[in-house]
């Protein structure tokens, strides 16, 4: 009874630091990753005021005045007579500014000008104004999307919901125009529409789901041209090209489908320009064309780091109010992404969206009177001073009350640097402003040059700040709120460090109690279990090193590896030992287990597996060699497969020799990978002692389930001319009703299966194990045995047959190799089970599914997300679906070896504690579960705690999340895993009672 | 037997033919040859194998344990002989802990897992031959008996322990043509093999240091 309390305390215990782990690691997420306050709501007429400290006054004016009277009412209180009156957006997804304006001050190279000359030449004779616009990570289009017509940079998590593309709510550029009564028109990336659903007045969606496609995506945005130019009931045109993100994708910078993509949208720039000339020459109207690209590229073609060349975007403007200026167009002219907005807005007259954190790009407004250019100074730093006013309440400056800069320091009592900093800036700039209109109004003659510039300037300077210290609050961390979060997590790893030591010396006295083939535990390490600790402490310190951190795969493939190598060390050595003094070990172990004979022993757990005729203890060395040697040929080939990482992912890999070779290859690759694992799933499901129909009923489930991956395989290769098969999507639906049901029922029906087994079995049993203290507990542990096992494969099996079917085609062949590494590795564990230490056994498997993790081409990048893999069987858009299945995916390989620890918990030795008496099964219950379920958590929470401290520590490095959050799931992840790992626990609990 | 015959100054005599043979190797490469091992790694390599490879041979076959029943030919023959079969396993090693396998790479591979053959296999196998106790114990690295078994396990592991932690730089971005296969490796195992060279005198004298204390 006490026993079975302290079970039940253990759970608790290991629950609660579980959920102070989480709870640590949330706290960390809200404090690094801060939400920001926004202002909801839609800018109005309102924003042409000066912002009071009344917020009621602001929020006036709510009744809905129709577009033209909308229009005309902004026109009169902008003062600034709208520059144009057409706006032709030209999205070209993933261009670096760098291909356009080169890189510094120099000219970019000169394939690259070649490539576009109409572009250079309008540049060169400055009729187009270019910036190098830096757009704030994570770079991947929808976030870009959101920062360039809003003018907001959204917090991290907006990337969580770039797979679930949503309206958008916030104030933005088109609605502004929609407002006004603009007619507009995309064409391009069907992100737009869903960003925003209801707002176009004609739309051509197209998908970036074919990655592959560079020709077919631009041509059906270009196709509209013609029909676009020659009607005129739109104002706003979007035109999204996808083509250059995709040859990036396909062949990085480098690519030769590079300069012809070029010369497209150079073509399509001249296209639209000679257009809108003509249009100027004939009804005199006046377009802006804009230029922007979301975000940039690596040298490889990806995206979503803040690398400068993944942020290094560009930002074109041509028209006719941009002057000829006396700088060389390659300049480095440095702006945000999110200035874009602010430009536009003045531009054309409406108000900037109320969450802009942009300045106007003063080079634009030019051709404006100098109380123009000053007027929309003044209205950006409105808006700019309202969102402020949002994040630093009691801002008061604004006030009349603080025209003189002086007087503001002093009557406004300062919160904080920032705030009274912001303050002087704006009572300077107002003071400036309005000494220039007093200049201006009361002596015409001297209206001084020198006063506009002054005024300007002192605009500029708050502007730049308040943006600056808007978006620096992005990246503000509150570092109580760190270091309270940090605390908690190193609690919970203290925690769970000390529940795992509790158990593992009581396992370990029981075990030296009855069995002591183990040699005494006072005795110094082994070399393995040195490792053991070795490689935790070089992850976490490789973790401090942000190349390594980039090159992940490799410091856990040769980690791993150099594990196993030392096994296969140790196996030699006793392959060495054993045959002068085998007959000598016998004796002992005879001496000191009268109970049970160790053949016997041995029999029961061991030969399940091996092939070999366990009757000679040498072939158990062989086994094991044989078992270790091929666990490091698979892991070799999986280090070989993707060339992951950043620095070296131009090498040549396994996986793009399979590429060249075509789809016939890699269809023939899965096809043999399914077959060879339906051939280990089967051999491991007939490896149980019994085979009943249960079991039969499992194999031909597994069987049908494989028959359905088969079928969708040779489905899929027409997938290139009809993009949604309705027939494949079906059968990987059918999969997975199969799959589940047959896992719930395996996993529910199982313990009620095996009892009856065990008590027919019971008597052959007896007779074989001879010992009559023990029998009803050995046959009642067989059971036990044989239902975690037989749980155990059927999981391993259909979660290696769902990864067939959902991975990329090409991660067929590493599929089956981490199921070969997790196979064998078992093989090797229970081949002899004192061999080595429990945990440097589950932790050896914990590592090979971290190492596999990295073999299937995931990199703590977000980039290698495989998005395409989230929609197969998914028949209508489903975000939860979707994700869940991107989930699977991109954790197929931990899910795998946690699952695998299932089956592994039934090669345990657990024979010692039938011979013994006084100590009780829930022992045995821990030994087999809790330490295979608590050792994963102890080191992830090692590791995660020690990451975060390193976050803290360089937290101003912006690279850093990158790897933070595919982290960051991994314990959430393998807190389900914990769940998923204790239910069987459960289920023997529940079984025991009955 | 073999520690009465191999004291520690004697250790270290021979240790400082082996590494002076290294040294020798290296600085005839860099001086006489022209040769870097940055630049030409294969043919620096080659050098450092073939100068070492009759030293370290010639050594440890002096140094057998079976001094009655082997002659110092039939231990040199064996010490031939393993030099491959080392190769082969210090290969198999580093390939498995991702080693390059392209073509280009197959001749630098060749001449590094000779190279560490000739750190680890080889003085073993001209020393021991086919005793199976004397690998175990090597192996096992546990109850070591005497200064010959120091000589040659405290070197053996210096070396491959250098080579793994000279792998590490490989992966980072710094861009120095040193970060290529085999070159820091190498470096780690021959600073390694050096460092384990003094490890194992320090041994042996504390081995002696232990037996004097028991024989008062």
């Amino acid at each position: 009874m006490s026993s079975s309390l302290t079970c039940t305390r253990l759970t608790i215990w290991a629950f609660a630091a579980v959920l102070l782990q989480i709870a640590g690691l949330s706290l960390f997420l809200i404090g690094f990753f801060p939400v920001k306050p926004t202002l909801p709501g839609f800018s109005g007429p309102e924003s042409y005021r000066m912002p009071t400290s009344d917020p009621v006054s602001d929020a006036e004016e709510v009744e809905e005045l129709p577009p033209d009277r909308l229009r005309s009412l902004y026109r009169e209180v902008s003062k600034i007579p709208p520059v144009y009156d057409r706006l032709i957006l030209m999205v070209i997804d993933g261009l670096p500014a760098e291909f356009v304006l080169g890189r510094g001050n120099k000219p970019p190279t000169k394939n690259m000008m070649e490539a576009m000359p109409y572009t250079h030449s309008l540049l060169s004779s400055g009729k187009a104004a270019a910036y190098h616009a830096k757009a704030a990570p994570p770079t991947v289009t929808m976030p870009r999307l959101k920062a360039m017509v809003s003018g907001a940079i959204g917090g991290f998590l907006d990337v969580a919901f770039n797979f679930n593309t949503q309206a958008m709510l916030e104030d933005n550029l088109l609605e502004q125009f929609y407002r006004i009564g603009w007619k507009l028109v995309i064409h391009g990336d069907e992100t737009w529409i869903k960003l925003f659903p209801r707002l176009f007045h004609r739309q051509d969606g197209v998908s970036s789901f074919y990655v592959k496609d560079t020709v077919e995506v631009d041509f059906n945005v270009s196709r509209h041209l013609e029909a676009e130019f020659a009607s005129t009931d739109w104002n706003f045109l979007i035109l999204h090209y996808l083509g250059l993100d995709h040859v990036g994708h396909i062949g990085g910078r480098q690519s030769i489908l590079m300069a012809p993509k070029l010369k497209e949208m150079d073509d399509v720039i001249k296209r639209i320009h000679m257009n809108s000339i003509l249009d100027q020459e004939n009804s005199d109207s006046h377009t802006l064309l804009v230029v922007v690209s979301d975000h940039g590229m690596t040298d490889g073609g990806n995206h979503g780091g803040s690398s400068y060349e993944e942020t290094d975007s560009l930002a074109l403007f041509i028209g006719h109010g941009v002057e000829e200026s006396n700088y060389s167009p390659y300049d480095h002219n440095e702006a945000f992404q999110v200035d874009i907005a602010p430009t536009l807005a003045l531009l054309f007259g409406v108000p900037i969206p109320k969450n802009n954190i942009g300045v106007l790009l003063t080079k634009l407004f030019d051709s404006l009177t100098d109380d123009q250019r000053l007027r929309s100074l003044e209205l950006n730093s409105w808006q700019l001073l309202r969102l402020l006013k949002a994040h630093l309440p009691g801002l008061h400056c604004g006030e009349s009350s603080c025209y003189s800069c002086e007087k503001g320091l002093e009557t406004n009592v300062p919160t904080s640097e920032a705030k009274q900093r912001l303050c002087y800036l704006f009572s300077k700039a107002i003071s400036a402003h309005n000494s220039w209109q007093f200049r201006q109004h009361s002596d015409f003659i001297s209206a001084d040059i020198n006063y506009f510039q002054v005024a300007a300037e002192s605009y500029n300077d708050f502007l730049r700040n308040a943006s600056e210290w808007l978006s620096h609050r992005a990246t503000d961390k509150p570092v109580n709120v760190l270091m309270s979060a940090i605390i908690m997590m190193l609690v919970s790893s203290v925690l769970l460090m000390g529940i795992v030591f509790c158990l593992f010396r009581r396992v370990h006295f029981a075990q030296v109690g009855c069995c002591s083939q183990l040699e005494d535990p006072y005795k110094i390490l082994h070399l393995d279990e040195v490792f053991v600790f070795i490689v935790i402490f070089l992850h976490v310190l490789s973790l401090g090193a942000s190349s390594l951190v980039e090159e992940e795969q490799y410091t856990w493939h040769f980690l791993t590896s150099t594990l196993y190598l030392i096994f296969l060390s140790r196996t030699i050595e006793s392959l060495l030992k054993r045959p002068n003094s085998v007959t000598l070990q016998n004796k002992d172990d005879k001496t000191v287990l009268p109970h049970s004979s160790p053949t016997d022993a041995r029999n029961n757990s061991g030969h399940k597996f091996t092939k070999f005729r366990p009757s000679k203890i040498n072939n158990h060395g062989t086994c094991r060699l044989f078992s270790v040697v091929v666990v490091l040929i698979c892991g070799r080939l999986l280090r070989g497969w993707h060339q992951g990482g950043v620095n070296w992912i131009y090498l040549p890999d396994i996986s793009k020799l399979l590429v060249h070779a075509g789809t016939s290859t890699i269809k023939v690759c899965q096809i043999l990978s399914l077959f060879a694992i339906i051939i280990l799933g089967s051999h491991a499901i007939f490896k149980l002692k019994s085979t009943t129909n249960f079991v039969y009923g499992v194999w031909s489930s597994l069987l049908l389930s494989a028959f359905l991956v088969m079928l969708h395989t040779m489905e899929n290769h027409i997938y290139d001319l009809e993009p949604m098969n309705l027939s494949t999507t079906s059968i990987a639906q059918v999969f997975y009703v199969v799959a589940s049901t047959s896992a719930v029922l395996t996993f529910l029906a199982s313990p009620w299966i095996f009892p009856v087994y065990s008590m027919e079995k019971q008597m052959v049993y007896q007779v074989r194990s001879n010992s009559c203290s023990t029998k009803q507990r050995d046959s009642f542990l067989l059971s036990i045995r044989e239902t975690t096992y037989l749980i155990g494969t059927t999981y391993t099996a259909f979660w290696c047959l769902l990864q067939l079917l959902i991975q990329q085609p090409i991660n067929a062949i590493p599929i089956l190799l981490i199921y070969l590494q997790i196979l064998f590795s078992i093989i090797y564990f229970s081949a002899d089970r004192s061999f080595h230490r429990q945990w440097v056994e589950v932790a050896a498997i914990y590592f090979l599914g971290l190492a596999g993790h990295f073999g299937l081409g995931n990199t703590n990048s977000l980039a290698t997300i495989d998005v395409a893999g989230a929609f197969i069987g998914i028949s209508s858009h489903s975000a939860v679906l979707s994700g869940i299945l991107m989930f699977v995916i991109t954790y197929a390989s931990p899910s795998l070896s946690y699952l695998s620890m299932v089956m592994y918990i039934d090669m345990k030795d657990i024979t010692f504690i039938s011979s013994t008496h006084e100590y009780e099964w829930s022992i045995f219950l821990e030994k087999m579960i809790a330490l295979p379920c608590l050792l994963p958590l102890l080191f992830n929470s090692l590791v995660l705690t020690s990451f975060t401290i390193i976050l803290l520590l360089m937290r101003n490095h912006l690279f850093v999340w990158s790897v933070f959050s595919p982290n960051s799931l991994n314990v959430y992840h393998c807190c389900g895993c914990l769940c998923l790992l204790c239910f069987p626990g459960k289920a023997g609990d529940k079984y025991h009672a009955h | 037997m073999g520690t009465a015959r191999i004291g520690a100054a004697a250790a270290s005599t021979l240790h400082s033919l082996c590494a002076l043979g290294v040294a020798a190797a290296y600085f005839l490469a860099q001086r006489v040859c022209v040769l870097d091992l940055v630049a030409h790694p294969a043919q620096t390599l080659r050098l450092l194998l073939v100068i070492e490879a009759p030293i370290t041979i010639g050594v440890y076959s002096w140094l057998r344990r079976d001094t009655h029943g082997c002659s110092v030919w039939k231990a040199i023959g064996r010490g031939l002989l393993a030099l491959p079969v080392g190769a082969a396993i210090n290969a198999f090693g580093a390939i498995v802990l991702g080693a390059p396998v392209g073509i280009k790479y197959w001749t630098v591979t060749a001449y590094w897992s000779l190279l560490m053959s000739l750190f680890t296999f080889v003085p073993a196998a001209c020393a021991f031959g086919p005793s199976r106790m004397d690998w175990q114990r090597i192996l096992s690295f546990s109850k070591l008996l005497d200064a010959v078994d120091y000589m040659i396990s405290v070197p053996a592991y210096g070396a491959i322990i250098g080579a793994w932690i000279g792998a590490w730089p490989m992966p980072l971005d710094w861009e120095r043509p040193w970060q290529e296969w085999p070159i820091c490796v190498t470096y780690g195992a021959i600073a390694g093999y050096l460092t384990g060279m003094v490890a194992s005198v320090v041994f042996i004298v504390a081995l002696h240091r232990k037996v004097h204390a028991k024989g008062e």
